[in-house]
């Protein structure tokens, strides 16, 4: 379970005037469970991966339970992310080719860490979002099944926090509810912190907290406290 | 991780087949030139090994070479043929063996010359004997004719349009063990034959004279005509004492006794009308204009392979380009950068080793392939083999190979995994 802390945030692009990001103080609390809505181009995906460590940022502080990411190398970041964060996005990002088992796996194996335990809970975690046959080619199989394997990634490694780009966007009605259920479900059972960056307002709603984004700014907070506002 | 890869390259089979391809025709082509080079180099050696030194009137040495040893149908000058006797004679000589050249049958050159180099030349016979009389020939073990049957010699080769003699007749009395050179293919007869054919023998010199109906280039002395039609008898008893008036010689190949021989018959035999040579000698001259023409031809493949390296090159740099999503996906969710590098490299060292190790062995098809069709037409036995230094340029392919494919590999490495995402 992380904390987030973010200070002095400032992401500038190449040829851009104003930074796509800017953030003077923002704190979500560990366990919280955060929607971040907003129009397309108001910084939501910039948001993700300065906080996931995707991207590096050369001004301000991201602290994860007061471990400042802005200031790791390139390696550290990576390793920061396999062990703590666990990323779902709008797209699914799974290798044909492999079963649902595998591509749960692939990162980890990737990094050394698929001990058994985390074999495991591979197969625990592909019946939990329920898939029976984790054997089952990835290109074999309906988006929603997907997405299911791609949150079973995410939760393999029992990061401290989920971070949900769009999750539901690519699928239809009846199995983006499904899906969002699965990973509120999700993140309550396994106690981590959730950060879904979303439009759909059912899911949105379900959540503790909305921060709106506008500009690159957080334009509306629900639950701003008196302590956390800029 | 290399299920993964095999995964990967399944998924990409047309494109990894191409690589595939592409490394292996280039690793071919160079592979070829140095074996044939090489196959060139050591079957003209073995072939030029039976024939210590060669005598023949001045001109070309390599022409006299080129016709003795690989048995190249040119126009010789000729020396008197009062040269054998003395050699034969010589106490330095093992054995002397004079060879006439000029016509032909079916394609394969008639060699006029002794018993004396019909012993020698192969060591022993597959079957019959050799020859005894006028009309008797001997075959190469590579000539496709059987004992007994009739050789028709023909004046000239068949594409020069020669005509056929008619004089004589020559029955096929046995056949050669191999030797690996021209001379497989070659059909002996008693060089007193041929000359009797071409009107040229010592006691004709004298006999009346009628119409010639061809000319003899080879044929040093020019008769106004002889009238030999007929006249042949094919069982008239070989004489090889050699009389001072023997008929003009294009060549003579000589076996002298020891080293120190050679190199005085050579020094003695080389002044004045007569050029001796050792074929070995004038070969690593030849080779030394061909080793030059194989700098040529390793430049030319050289460069092929490099114009392979540079597509390659292209080639990964639109594979990352496609793959940057997947790339960026992998570090995403948290596979470290070393890995990264490491399946990318692997991935792509393994198609470029699978392309070197099949292009040595087309390499090598192709040189067998090559070689075979020189050997039928010359005779000549063209060894393929592969020599120690080719395992360096399998290791100097294989480094080129992991550096060629560390570029992807850093590509990837390099990425930022936000920006392989977004694109």
């Amino acid at each position: 379970m992380l904390a987030l802390n973010i200070e002095n945030l400032s992401v500038v692009f190449p040829g851009l005037s104003s930074p796509a990001l800017a953030i003077g103080h923002l704190s979500i609390a560990a366990g919280s469970r955060v929607a971040i809505t907003g129009a397309s181009g108001s910084g939501k995906s910039t948001f993700v991966n300065i906080v996931a460590g995707l991207e590096r940022t050369r001004q301000g502080r991201i602290r994860w339970n007061g471990e400042d990411i802005a200031g790791f190398s390139e390696s550290r970041r990576d390793r920061f992310r396999a062990a703590n964060i666990g990323l779902v996005m709008q797209e699914f990002h799974l290798f044909p080719g492999l079963s649902a088992l595998e591509n749960v796996l692939l990162p980890a194996r990737l990094a050394g860490a698929a001990t058994a335990d985390v074999i495991e809970r591979a197969h625990a975690l592909l019946s939990t979002v329920g898939l029976s046959r984790p054997g089952q080619k990835i290109e074999t199989m309906s988006r929603g099944e997907m997405q299911r394997v791609a949150i079973g990634r995410a939760l393999l490694r029992k990061p401290g926090v989920i971070i949900a780009d769009e999750p539901t966007a690519s699928l239809d009605a009846e199995s983006g509810e499904a899906v969002g259920d699965l990973i509120l479900d999700l993140a309550i059972a396994e106690g981590s912190t959730l950060i879904v960056v979303s439009h759909d307002q059912r899911l949105a709603s379900r959540l503790d907290r909305c921060i709106t984004f506008g500009s690159g700014r957080i334009s509306e907070d629900s639950t701003a406290t008196a302590g956390e506002a800029a | 991780m290399i299920r993964f890869i095999l995964s990967d390259l399944r998924r990409l089979w047309a494109g990894s087949l191409v690589v595939v391809l592409l490394v292996a025709l280039a690793t071919a082509l160079g592979v070829s030139v140095v074996l044939q080079e090489r196959a060139l180099r050591l079957g003209s050696a073995r072939a030029a090994d039976k024939f210590d030194l060669v005598i023949g009137a001045g001109g070309s040495e390599t022409q006299l070479v080129l016709s003795s040893v690989f048995l190249q149908a040119s126009p010789l000058p000729l020396m008197p043929g009062e040269m054998l006797g003395r050699l034969a004679a010589d106490p330095r000589v093992d054995w002397a063996a004079p060879i006439g050249f000029g016509d032909s049958f079916s394609g394969y050159p008639i060699v006029g010359t002794t018993t004396m180099l019909a012993q020698n030349l192969s060591g022993g016979l597959i079957e019959g004997k050799i020859f005894a009389h006028e009309g008797e020939a001997l075959i190469g073990s590579a000539v496709k004719l059987s004992l007994g049957g009739e050789i028709k010699p023909m004046h000239g080769l068949p594409e020069e349009g020669g005509e056929t003699h008619i004089e004589l007749v020559y029955h096929i009395a046995g056949r050669l063990r191999p030797t690996g050179t021209a001379w497989d293919r070659a059909i002996l007869v008693p060089i007193q034959a041929v000359w009797h054919i071409h009107g040229l023998a010592a006691e004709e010199h004298a006999e009346e004279g009628a119409e010639s109906e061809h000319e003899h280039e080879e044929a040093g002395e020019h008769h106004d005509g002889h009238e030999h039609h007929g006249r042949l008898d094919p069982d008239a008893a070989l004489d090889e004492r050699w009389t001072a008036d023997a008929p003009g010689l294009p060549a003579i190949l000589v076996k002298p006794k020891t080293i120190a021989d050679a190199y005085k018959l050579r020094q003695e035999y080389r002044s004045g009308d007569t050029v001796a040579v050792f074929p070995g000698e004038v070969l690593t001259n030849l080779y030394a204009t061909l080793g030059d023409a194989k700098q040529i031809l390793v430049a030319v493949a050289s460069g092929a392979q490099a114009l392979v390296a540079a597509s390659l090159v292209l080639v990964t740099v639109i594979h990352i380009g496609q793959r940057r999503r997947q790339i960026g996906a992998l570090r995403a969710f948290g596979a470290p950068r070393g890995a990264i590098f490491g399946i990318v490299w692997l991935e792509f060292f393994f198609l470029v080793a699978v392309g070197i190790g099949l292009g040595f062995a087309l390499g090598y098809a192709a040189a067998l392939l090559l070689s075979g069709m020189f050997s039928e037409t010359s005779g000549i036995t063209m060894p393929v083999v592969f020599a120690r230094e080719d395992a360096g340029l399998a290791a100097v392919l294989l480094a080129f190979a992991t550096i060629l494919a560390a570029l992807p590999a850093v590509l990837a490495y390099r990425q930022s995994p936000a920006q392989a995402l977004r694109a």
